[in-house]
């Protein structure tokens, strides 16, 4: 019992003599290192912001900042600093970026990436003393598109956080939230959930149809206008009656492939409206292991695209089902962005679309499927005349 | 040389009882950083400064220290002062702080330090145990020192950050990489034993014996027996249970 008191006693003394030689360390140490910490930190924000001075990290909390910013300096001139992370060839993009109390980029330098080519280490000097109007007209580097195109991006979003800050108002929301707001709005019943409905019929003057997801309606896009018409109503808009008419005639039957010869192989299914319109799924290939002609994605998927075309060889509609390209990369096949400017194209002029930045081989494999759509169509036409 | 002798007790953490390449002891901050020479140098000196401080105060304590509780108390010492030893750097040396980074803690539980407090300053003087803690704080710092100038100048050309020209285009890169390092930690190891053959201390000092625990786990498994660990007449004059 002793033993274990003089024990208890030993350690705790020992422990009490340690805790006061640190105590009297940090003393000493703690300015001196808050001293080093502040100027260090300050450095990097000086950096984009030469003439800046008593930077302070805000916080943003009551703000709705764009989502690649995650820190913000404000500096006694009235100018802000900016830590953005986005993503360009690959993620961790990290950039900071000062903008000036009149709204112009002070610098902007990437601290920290992992892109290939090394063109982020000097690309934000391009950027300095641009504004908000002007900042995405700086052309990005060839080669390096996906780097440059997020770095403006990035800068973009800080002179946008700039302007809130200073109390504007800009909208930040990406096309993807936008759509999303304008379909609840036509609709509110439809509690924000969506799903873009693949069109077989020629209908005038609407540009895209989206359903409930929850049954309670549709919404009609017409350019910038939505019109939300409710299950079983009919819309008091003429455009949008006769679609809706349109659409609730039709009825589609599918085609035995094997009846008809010469049929591409990738040809996977193949259907055909009342009114005559086919809607064939094509495989296209994806990026990865050259086969043969074509690439492959590595895992061996393709893409799959499904397709409406006209008796007369316009397409109607243009959907990616399913696809299992790169993240980042070739992915963007599945974006309306992408596959619906194949809306109304023929087979003249379908080649006539933006390429995915930086997906050459996926972009290459879906305009091959839409090559045999219209490859398919012309021989189902040929064998419904016989 | 004379067995007793404080140059021996100096001298013989260099090379004969290097804590690195004979003791195999503080290998992972051996191989973590050592692969440029600025931060095996600094590591070096951290390692000997914790190395000298907790070897003084764990000797003036050694008569107070209950044996009982003698490793946690060895361990408060060490870890004290690695803390201290951690805070100077970081306000005075910001730049090899962020280098070490963990490592720099880490010390607390490096092998060499506890090692030291337990095989030789909890049973020997003051200057004795201060000398002794310049010794293997060298020896470790030599050790670390001379595995960095190899993997830094042969797999980054360049030494302490400094670049050397001719042999920029010849990156052996793979022994800046962790395996590389193992590598050229065995081939160090080889060149010791060829080098001290006959003198490196027995295997018995780095076995069951030689380890800081065996006082406490003489269980009869251990190899030596009980008495070559205790206080002998030559463990109390110079390093306990170690030859």
């Amino acid at each position: 019992m002793k033993k274990s008191i003089f024990s208890t006693l030993a350690l705790v003394s020992i422990c009490a003599v340690m805790a006061i030689l640190l105590a009297l360390t940090n003393y000493f140490t703690a300015p001196i290192i808050k001293k080093n910490q502040d100027a260090a930190a300050d450095a990097a924000l000086l950096e984009v912001m030469p003439n800046g001075t008593g930077f302070e990290k805000m916080d943003t909390g009551s703000y709705t900042l764009p989502k690649t910013i995650t820190e913000v300096y404000k500096a006694a001139n009235g100018g802000y600093v900016f830590k953005l992370e986005t993503a360009g060839y690959a993620p961790h993009f990290v950039i900071m970026c000062g903008v000036n109390a009149d709204g112009t980029v002070s610098g902007a330098k990437c601290i920290s990436s992992e892109e290939t080519k090394g063109e982020e280490k000097t690309y934000g000097e391009k950027l300095a003393g641009k504004t908000i109007d002007d900042v995405l007209a700086v052309d990005t580097v060839s080669g390096t598109t996906m780097t440059t195109a997020a770095y403006k991006n990035a800068v973009k979003d800080a002179l946008n956080a700039a302007i809130i800050l200073g109390g504007g108002s800009v909208d930040i929301r990406t096309p993807e939230e936008i759509l999303a707001d304008n379909l609840t709005q036509a609709l509110p019943a439809g509690e924000g959930q969506f799903t873009r409905l693949f069109i077989v019929e020629v209908i005038e003057g609407i540009d895209a149809v989206y359903t409930a997801d929850n049954g309670a309606g549709s919404v009609y896009v017409m350019g910038e206008e939505f019109i939300g018409v409710p299950t079983g109503a009919t819309s008091e808009n003429e455009t949008v009656a006769a679609a809706q008419a349109v659409l609730a005639a039709s009825e589609v039957e599918k085609i035995d492939l094997t009846a008809y010869e010469g049929l591409p192989k990738r040809l996977k299914s193949a259907s055909k409206t009342t009114t005559g319109n086919y809607i064939l799924e094509v495989e296209g290939a994806g990026f990865g292991i050259m086969n043969t002609e074509e690439y492959i994605h590595s895992s061996g998927e393709y893409i799959l695209v499904r397709v409406s075309i006209t008796p007369e060889g316009k397409i109607i509609d243009t959907l990616t089902v399913y696809q299992a390209e790169s993240e980042n990369y070739g992915a963007a096949c599945a974006k309306e962005e992408f596959y619906g400017q194949f809306d109304g194209k023929t087979e003249e002029n379908y080649r006539e679309i933006d390429a995915i930045s930086g997906a050459t081989y996926t972009t290459n494999g879906y305009l091959k499927a839409i090559e045999n759509a219209f490859k398919a169509v012309k021989i189902l036409k040929g064998g419904a005349e016989e | 040389m004379k067995k007793n002798g404080s140059l021996s007790v100096l001298l013989k953490g260099l090379l004969k009882e290097n804590p690195v390449f004979v003791l195999i002891l503080g290998t992972c901050p051996t191989l973590a950083t050592t692969t440029n020479v600025t931060g095996a140098f600094g590591m070096g000196i951290a390692a000997l400064a914790v190395l000298v401080c907790s070897n003084i105060l764990i000797s003036l304590l050694r008569k107070v220290i209950p044996d009982n509780v003698r490793i946690p108390c060895y361990i408060v010492v060490i870890a004290g002062f690695v803390t201290i030893v951690q805070m100077i750097v970081q306000a005075f040396l910001p730049g090899l702080y962020e280098m070490l980074g963990v490592y720099l803690p880490l010390i607390t539980v490096n092998c060499i330090i506890l090692g030291r407090a337990e095989m030789f300053a909890g049973k020997n003087n003051v200057g004795k145990s201060a000398l002794d803690g310049i010794g293997m704080g060298l020896g470790f710092t030599l050790a670390l020192v001379v595995m960095a100038t190899i993997r830094e100048v042969l797999g980054n050309a360049s030494f302490a950050g400094i670049e050397i020209g001719f042999l920029q285009n010849y990156k052996i890169e793979f022994l800046v990489k962790a395996p590389g390092g193992l590598l050229v930690y065995g081939c160090l190891i080889a060149l010791v034993y060829v080098i001290t053959r006959g003198k490196a201390p027995l295997k018995k000092s780095f076995s069951c014996a030689g380890c800081p625990n065996a006082a406490n786990c003489q269980t009869g498994t251990c190899e030596a027996p009980a008495e070559t660990v205790a206080e002998t007449p030559a463990a109390n004059s110079e390093e306990g249970g170690a030859q």
